[in-house]
């Protein structure tokens, strides 16, 4: 009973904190990269500024789009919410837990995803519908290439589920493996693209001819255009999550010991804070590519998610 | 009074005739809603469909099977001649197929017969390029059956002879070669249901994806039975099954759906629909269920057998030989890539055929569907929310059918729980709501779309230029640039009409030639071969009995 009661509280607290948290990752990433380029930057609290406001603007409905219109965003927003509820954050063993399982994870991506190119196709303005295709094109490749990683990681914990995954690699000191490099390789891939960051998508280009998260939220204004804000900010969220707790799982508590909590927290805001750091320097040294280039970038890496898999089956071919 | 004679036609049920009865009785209800009703031929194709599943012996599942194909060439002949001829062909080659793997004794002969047969007849990849172009051609409630249907009594013909009849001389290969073909079908039939304009045309395709679905989990299954893994063979069966009757009823839906829009607006090319949730609201919401389910979507009821089905193969990866485990990889990868663009096909289809502005005035002008079709699909629709919600319920109904094909195979419980998503979905909703509420405003205001900043249309354009939106084929060509022209040829053609059926062509042309030739021989000429086979076959004779 006590551990369901501390299991309810840390996933409480896990949610809370991930909802509270999700824009103030996105004013720390643009703060941070204003800064790297030399300017003064953004305050951090701005998001937040920026979704009230939107929640206080009047919403406008094109007259060419259909009933659904106002659906998308929120289907949108869901998919990234119930995801980010599921991936472990600072803690492992929440209630959440034994429904994380990394397909049903890869699946809520999808869901989300096309919720978003739904709702760029529904007003039938030019640049929605072309954001639409290049994320399907995008995603048909991020899909295919998560899949083949997660089998590594599913290989070395035994398990699909994301929870589990996070228990194993914490207990077992899996050290420097070649395999690991490849796969956080592809996984930092995947989730530049996923998550619509600088080499494949540009986060702050408001109208380009190259855009494709942007373009599909272009026809979206006031509330709704606050949910897919959001739904933005949750994605960025629930990749760097997961990619913390397969890449970076020392230190997380655990739900049942309230006294690993604390240490479990604050390693969770340093991991964030890196991981913001590290996204900030890759996005300013790097330019932004051509559209037809991302699947040769994505090709690469579901082709580096194989040889993880492929060098582990070698390893335990000869014993290694 | 049929049958052989002295023995007579026996009739036999078991759990698997009966889980394939039950796939096979909503969409005959659903496609003599839509329409079909007074048609003699289509209640002949059932009464096959349901011979062959009800049959006893080899015979009687022939005959049955043999029915199906003769009444749905039928139907299908009575919609469009040209794809009959060719469906006619593929029967034929099946049923030559079949028939002797029936009377062989249980060996890999058997076995491999049986594949080409019914896999011919299931559309697997490399014998399904009929599949595309009959499905569409019938009236849409025989599109429907034929889609969610007889692909289905084909796959029962090979799940019944690959692993109960054929039994006794099982092999680990015919499994590789049932997940081979199975993943050649995923890719080919994903990527093509993104690139087909036409609607009824790129759910045929997407039929052909999710054969390649079942077939990879029956691999699978036979694969981990023949070598006596016993979760594995559950998991598999688990995704095939499952996969199956989940297919049986997003499916037909589609296709009944397909047949109203063809109704409504006098066309099914992607091209020039659009905006058809304004006019078609009820038909809209149900095609929207069908394509999350043919997307594979969570909370939909394409999800948990594809769940099922990465787990198996991840699974499989774990363990065994070097080479086993490299294949099952890029068979998950082949898989992940089927089902984003399965994902695309789906999106495309709703967003282009159900969304946007219409791009002609008889999309303009649709009306919701008819009270028979719109009932058949709200029956098909009915029926798929307890397979997406309560996917565990099912797999445990059906846990004597995994049973009878595996008696030693393991069924684990499943770990995709649709209900605690949902709740947590409903949790962060209210909680939007409330801050929606508390700190928002309310109200939506109609204003005239943006465009990008396109001027307002002339006057004799009342929804816009068709052109300044992206159209069916705009929308798959960023996928055919990329993935397209490099897996299917510069004109997009099939690339098993490509190798195999080009070819077979061309060589029967060259033999009609030659034939032809032998037919005009002058006299001298006869003469000439006839007594140049004599000196062959007396050199032949004399070198024989000289060494």
């Amino acid at each position: 009973m006590l551990g369901f009661t501390l299991a309810f509280i840390a996933t409480c607290l896990h949610v809370a904190l991930c909802f509270a948290v999700a824009p103030l990752l996105i004013g720390t990433t643009n703060k941070l990269r204003a800064w790297l380029l030399g300017r003064r930057g953004p305050p951090l609290l701005l998001p937040y500024w920026h979704l009230a406001k939107l929640l206080r603007k009047s919403t406008v409905l094109p007259d060419t789009a259909t009933d659904l219109f106002t659906f998308w965003p929120l289907g949108a927003m869901l998919a990234m919410a119930v995801s980010v509820m599921l991936i472990p954050g600072y803690s492992t063993g929440l209630l959440t837990g034994p429904a994380a399982d990394a397909i049903t994870i890869v699946g809520l991506f999808a869901l989300a995803r096309a919720a978003t190119m739904l709702g760029g196709l529904e007003t039938g303005a030019g640049f929605g519908g072309a954001g639409a295709a290049r994320e399907a094109l995008f995603g048909i490749f991020a899909e295919g290439a998560l899949l083949v990683l997660l089998l590594a990681f599913a290989l070395l914990a035994r398990t699909t589920n994301i929870d589990g995954i996070a228990n194993d690699f914490r207990a077992a000191h899996l050290g420097i493996s070649v395999s690991l490099g490849f796969a956080l390789a592809a996984m930092l891939a995947v989730a530049l693209t996923e998550a619509g960051r600088i080499p494949t998508d540009n986060p702050s280009g408001h109208l380009e001819l190259a855009m494709v998260h942007e373009a599909m939220a272009l026809d979206y204004s006031g509330r709704l255009l606050a949910l897919l804000d959001y739904a933005g900010a949750l994605r960025l969220l629930a990749w760097m999550n997961l990619i913390g707790t397969i890449f970076l799982p020392f230190g997380m508590a655990r739900a049942g010991d309230v006294l690993s909590w604390p240490l479990g927290l604050v390693l969770w805001a340093l991991k964030l804070a890196v991981m913001a750091v590290a996204l900030c320097l890759f996005e300013v040294s790097r330019a932004k590519m051509r559209v037809f280039r991302v699947p040769e970038f994505l090709g690469a890496a579901l082709l580096l998610g194989m040889l993880a898999s492929v060098f582990l089956f070698v390893a335990a071919r000869i014993g290694a | 009074m049929f049958g052989l004679p002295g023995h007579g036609m026996q009739l036999h049920l078991d759990a698997l005739s009966i889980l394939f009865a039950c796939i096979l009785l909503p969409q005959t209800v659903a496609a003599a809603l839509a329409g079909m009703r007074g048609s003699i031929a289509f209640w002949v194709f059932v009464l096959g469909m349901a011979l062959t599943l009800a049959a006893g012996d080899g015979f009687t599942l022939i005959f049955g099977f043999e029915l199906m194909s003769a009444a749905s060439w039928l139907l299908v002949m009575q919609g469009d001649v040209k794809p009959a001829t060719f469906y006619a062909g593929v029967a034929i080659f099946s049923g030559a197929c079949l028939i002797p793997a029936i009377f062989l004794p249980a060996s890999s002969l058997a076995f491999v017969l049986v594949a080409l047969g019914a896999g011919a007849k299931a559309g697997l990849a490399p014998l399904h390029s009929w599949l595309p172009r009959a499905h569409p051609a019938p009236p849409a409630g025989v599109s429907a059956l034929m889609s969610g249907g007889m692909v289905k009594i084909a796959l029962y013909v090979l799940i019944r002879y690959g692993f109960v009849v054929l039994a006794p001389a099982q092999q680990p290969w015919w499994g590789t070669v049932l997940m081979v073909a199975g993943a050649a079908s995923v890719l080919v039939g994903a990527l093509r249901a993104v690139l087909e304009v036409d609607l009824k045309t790129a759910l045929a395709c997407s039929t052909v994806e999710h054969v390649g679905l079942i077939a990879v989990g029956l691999g699978v299954a036979l694969r981990a039975k023949a070598l006596g893994d016993a979760t594995l063979t559950g998991l598999g069966l688990e995704a095939a099954l499952l996969c199956a009757v989940a297919h049986g009823l997003f499916k037909p839906l589609l296709f009944i759906g397909a047949g109203e829009v063809k109704h409504a607006t006098g066309t099914l090319s992607l091209n020039w629909l659009g905006g058809l949730m304004r006019g078609m609201p009820r038909l809209g919401a149900l095609m929207l269920l069908g394509a999350a389910g043919m997307a594979a979507l969570p909370l939909g009821p394409g999800f948990a057998p594809e769940f099922l089905l990465l787990h198996a193969v991840i699974q499989a990866a774990a363990g065994g030989g070097i080479l086993a485990r490299i294949g099952f990889s890029a068979l998950l990868a082949v898989l992940g890539l089927g089902a984003a663009l399965a994902l695309a096909a789906a999106v495309r289809i709703i967003g282009i055929g159900f969304l946007g502005r219409p791009r002609s005035l008889h999309a303009a002008a649709a009306e919701d569907a008819r009270r028979g079709p719109f009932i058949a699909m709200a029956l098909l629709g009915a029926l798929c929310v307890p397979v997406a919600l309560l996917p565990g319920l099912l797999l445990g109904v059906m846990t004597p059918v995994i049973r009878l094909l595996a008696p030693d195979a393991d069924t684990p419980p499943l770990t995709y729980a649709p209900l605690s998503l949902l709740l947590l979905a409903l949790l962060a909703a209210l909680a939007a709501g409330f801050i929606q509420t508390r700190f928002g405003v309310r109200g939506l205001r109609e204003v005239p779309a943006w465009h990008g900043g396109f001027g307002r249309p002339p006057a004799w354009l009342p929804f816009g230029d068709p052109h300044t939106q992206p159209s069916g084929a705009g929308f798959a060509e960023p996928v055919a640039r990329v993935l397209g022209r490099g897996l299917l040829g510069a004109q997009g053609q099939d690339p098993s009409e490509h190798f195999l059926l080009g070819p077979l062509l061309r060589g029967q042309r060259r033999a009609v030639r030659l034939a032809e030739r032998v037919r005009r021989a002058t006299i001298r000429e006869r003469l000439a071969f006839v007594f140049a086979a004599l000196v062959l076959f007396l050199l032949a004779l004399g070198l024989g009995q000289g060494g």
